[in-house]
């Protein structure tokens, strides 16, 4: 070893350092060998599948075995008239899923976090998290029964109360398609969600509650100076995990939530590819629209990530 | 020594599992499907992928299909789909992967999408199939039917006859016409006077005013709707109408850009407005349509709608209520022409009742099979259910004619008997016209053809070779199947909104339908009027 390290230049030495350094970590490399291996296999291994979208699809061939098409299918897309409004739409529900949908789980673990007795915390815990195992069928067929507008329990509550007009149709009215969507979401979802932040919330130290208690911090300064300066990492990484798949607009509550009257709010870029691509068998125009959304998740990623990085120094990468 | 081994482990379980995931994408190809292999019996083994009726059970405990796959010396794997097929079949027919036998399974825009998975069943009908040749010979048009437009036949279609020439018919209960001593009606203008009675007087006379719903519909785009009177207006629909489409004076039409189309919607949003339309007439399933129209035990709720059948339509406590509507004028002294939707190709011709996949290797025992269903006395099993003890749904009188028995579960109504104890309207079958007569049909039936009588006149009045438009026998290239296919789907995102639009709220529908026509037209709806125009034409000229 020792005449090779005097002969060899500088430069290479630095890159055989380098190697050499992380042969010393090498377990490491080993724990995380499956998972790179999965995701080589199974997430990597797929994406030749996107050339369909460049491609007239040609069944005796295969996928990647027609005629080059170009842009064709792209240009369909942006010239169809489905275009704005499947997009439109999908913002629409997107934007609200997170501007409603993110803050509430952060809120109910501070909740939960200030509650002493362990008992009521584990009660609360697990009646607010059980909706998330409802599967997204029983859940819109939930929905269609107790906002039917003869017989629907909480459409008559509703109604009673004069918090709707009278003649609404909850699961039928355009405005209230939305409304219904991100709410029902954010009951499923809330409980399950929160379960990160408890984790976080968990792993304060006491000695700063004690420290702004002796401080004469009451309740509320508590949770704005220790509790959510001591979460607002995870905050920030989930927010940006969020963003990246703020198109990605969940197709099956969609799809079953859909009827001719909410149509006009309600086609949002998945059910379009489904109703086109899948339906219709029109394969290659269904991967041009679905590539076009995942560029769109991504560059949100990104620009999520970057601007939490340069103001918070918090970032994914 | 011992780090060494371990990682050893690691790498040879990641390539373990590496060749793992290859052998299962890629080791199944050669015989999934295809498995060539016999029983000890020396029977055939074959796959086969059927998709059925919600309502219909497991089809091997069908006795009738034992004894076909015995007279063909086959034997049958079933892999049996009820629900969502259109979403799981791209998905397979994708992977190439297809059993030997698809049942119910296909459509025309699949052979050419997946062009080379199904095999051409023409030559092998004239090799092995006398029951297929014969059903070919007595209906040539079936022929036509099956036939696509490159002359191969990757599908056997279906002919019953017996069915009646429309889907739809429209009842009104005339039990609450008679408590409020009023007239069966027979113009839109009556209708409605009806209608605001069966909203204000408590027909039902269970002392609440509000329980009654005036009337129901299906959405516009399904089958028991009122776009049925669309034929008050003198516009004939035909054959389902899907998506909109009739023919008039032999040129392809689309009613949702008619003008006849605006006024009944006009129509609809005045009743809706005047809540005499469910207020669920948009967002409800098909079973709630139903369950609703069939009240609470003896008390009926719906006054106005239509159906298939009373007894189907409204169950068997109610169905006496009512009677069915022959068509409405649109006023007393309107002069159009009136029609009713002639149904009878969509009733009683099908296509593509069985495939069979290209890679199949015992392709002679399929045919020998599928030419098992087609066998007239066969098919009306197919149909019905089985000749037999176990089956108990035809009963053969020995002289040559057979009677349908009456359920053998009684909870259950004749329909959904049929539905539950046999493939039914889903199956493969040659009902031959010989055969016709000497069938005693089951009483549902028997009221079916009574309660559509009043539209005979009507339906036959339509004229075969300009007002009647059977899609199901129009072929197109791979190409016009794409471009019908991504057109319709921007097409139907703007009536399906719109027409409900319309109709649940007060917007002014004449100030709106000029925009609404060119936005529907410029989304592709021209062209496809252009390209089944085509096909229509080539269509008529193969009608003798």
């Amino acid at each position: 070893m020792k005449p090779a390290q005097t002969t060899v230049p500088h430069q290479t030495l630095r890159g055989n350092g380098w190697l050499r350094k992380q042969a010393g970590h090498y377990q490491l490399w080993l724990m995380v060998l499956p998972a790179v291996i999965y995701i080589a296999i199974f997430c990597y291994g797929p994406m030749y599948g996107i050339q369909l979208a460049f491609r007239e699809f040609d069944f005796s061939k295969g996928l990647t075995g027609g005629e080059w098409a170009g842009f064709k299918y792209f240009e369909q897309y942006f010239n169809s008239p489905m275009f704005w409004p499947t997009l439109r739409n999908t913002f629409i529900i997107a934007f609200f899923s997170i501007l409603l949908g993110f803050p509430m789980p952060i809120l109910l673990a501070l909740v939960v976090n200030s509650i002493r007795s362990n008992r009521r915390k584990r009660i609360l815990q697990t009646t607010v998290y059980m909706p998330y195992f409802i599967s997204t069928v029983v859940l819109v067929a939930l929905l269609q029964i107790m906002l039917s507008p003869t017989t629907g329990l909480i459409d008559g509550f509703l109604k009673a109360l004069h918090l709707i007009p009278a003649d609404t149709n909850l699961i039928g009215d355009p405005g209230a398609f939305v409304p219904v969507y991100v709410i029902s979401a954010i009951w499923q979802a809330c409980g399950w969600n929160s379960i990160i932040f408890i984790a976080a919330l968990s792993s304060v130290d006491a000695q700063q509650y004690d420290a702004a208690r002796i401080d004469g911090a009451n309740r509320w300064q508590i949770v704005w100076h220790v509790e959510l300066p001591a979460i607002l990492p995870t905050i920030i990484i989930l927010l940006i995990m969020n963003m990246g798949s703020i198109l990605s607009v969940g197709f099956e509550k969609t799809f079953l939530m859909q009827n001719s009257l909410n149509k006009p709010v309600s086609e949002v870029i998945s059910t379009y590819v489904f109703n086109v691509g899948v339906k219709s068998n029109q394969f290659s125009f269904g991967s041009a629209v679905g590539l076009f959304n995942t560029l769109i998740n991504f560059t949100f990623l990104m620009l999520a990530n970057a601007l939490a990085k340069k103001t918070s120094k918090i970032s994914l990468m | 020594m011992r780090k060494k081994s371990i990682l050893a482990l690691v790498l040879a379980g990641a390539l373990a599992g590496l060749s793992l995931t290859g052998c299962s994408s890629k080791g199944n190809s050669p015989d999934a499907g295809n498995d060539s292999s016999n029983t000890p019996e020396g029977k055939t083994k074959l796959k086969a992928i059927i998709v059925k009726h919600s309502l219909t059970k497991d089809v091997t405990q069908m006795k009738w299909l034992a004894e076909i796959e015995e007279k063909a010396n086959v034997e049958i794997e079933w892999q049996q789909i009820s629900a969502d097929w259109d979403q799981k079949k791209s998905a397979l027919f994708a992977s190439g992967e297809i059993p030997d036998l698809l049942f119910n399974a296909t459509s025309n825009s699949d052979f050419v999408q997946f062009n080379g998975l199904f095999e051409d069943l023409g030559p092998l009908i004239e090799k092995d199939a006398p029951n297929i040749q014969k059903m070919f010979s007595e209906h040539p048009e079936l022929k036509t039917l099956a036939t696509q437009i490159d002359g191969k036949l990757y599908g056997t279609p279906r002919y019953k006859g017996i069915w009646p020439g429309s889907t739809a018919s429209m009842f009104i209960n005339k039990t609450w016409l008679d408590n409020l001593g009023l007239q069966v009606p027979a113009t839109w203008d009556e209708l409605e006077t009806v209608l605001l009675a069966f909203r204000d007087g408590d027909p039902n006379q269970n002392g609440d005013k509000t329980d009654e719903i005036p009337m129901d519909f299906n959405p516009i785009g399904w089958d028991f709707t009122p776009k049925l009177l669309l034929g008050s207006l003198g516009l004939p629909l035909s054959n389902g109408a899907s998506d909109g489409y009739f023919t008039e004076g032999a040129q392809v039409k689309n009613f949702y850009v008619d003008e006849r189309f605006k006024t009944l919607m006009q129509f609809l949003q005045k009743l809706y407005s005047q809540n005499l339309i469910s207020k669920e007439v948009v967002t409800q399933d098909y079973s709630k349509y139903q369950s609703v129209a069939r009240g609470n035990g003896t008390t009926a709720k719906v006054g106005f709608t239509w159906g298939w059948e009373t007894g189907d339509r409204f169950g068997n406590e109610l169905k006496d209520q009512y009677v069915t509507l022959p068509q409405l004028k649109q006023h007393a002294d309107s002069t159009n022409e009136l029609y009713w939707s002639n149904d009878y190709y969509y009733q009683n011709y099908g296509s593509n009742a069985v495939s069979v996949s290209a890679r199949s290797k015992n392709k002679e025992a399929a045919m020998r099979f599928i030419d098992g269903f087609y066998e007239p006395v066969v098919s009306l099993q197919v149909l019905f259910g089985g000749m037999n003890d176990t089956d108990k749904g035809i009963k053969d009188n020995g002289d040559g004619t057979y009677a349908i028995l009456p359920p053998a579960d009684a909870s259950l109504d004749p329909g959904s008997w049929k539905w539950t104890n046999s493939f039914a309207d889903n199956g493969p079958m040659y009902i031959a016209d010989a055969l016709k007569d000497k069938v005693t049909l089951g009483s549902d039936m028997q009221n079916v053809l009574k309660e559509k009588a009043v539209y005979d006149e009507l339906l036959n009045k339509a004229d075969e070779k300009s007002n009647v438009y059977p899609q199901n026998f129009m072929k197109y290239s791979t190409e016009d199947t794409n471009t019908l296919a991504m057109n319709q789907a921007n097409v139907n995102n703007i009536t399906d909104q719109k027409w409900a639009n319309w109709l649940t709220t007060k917007v002014d529908i004449e100030k709106e339908w000029a925009a609404y026509v060119a936005s529907v037209n410029s989304s592709g709806l021209e062209q496809n009027l252009q390209i089944r125009q085509k096909a229509y034409d080539e269509y008529l000229s193969t009608l003798k």
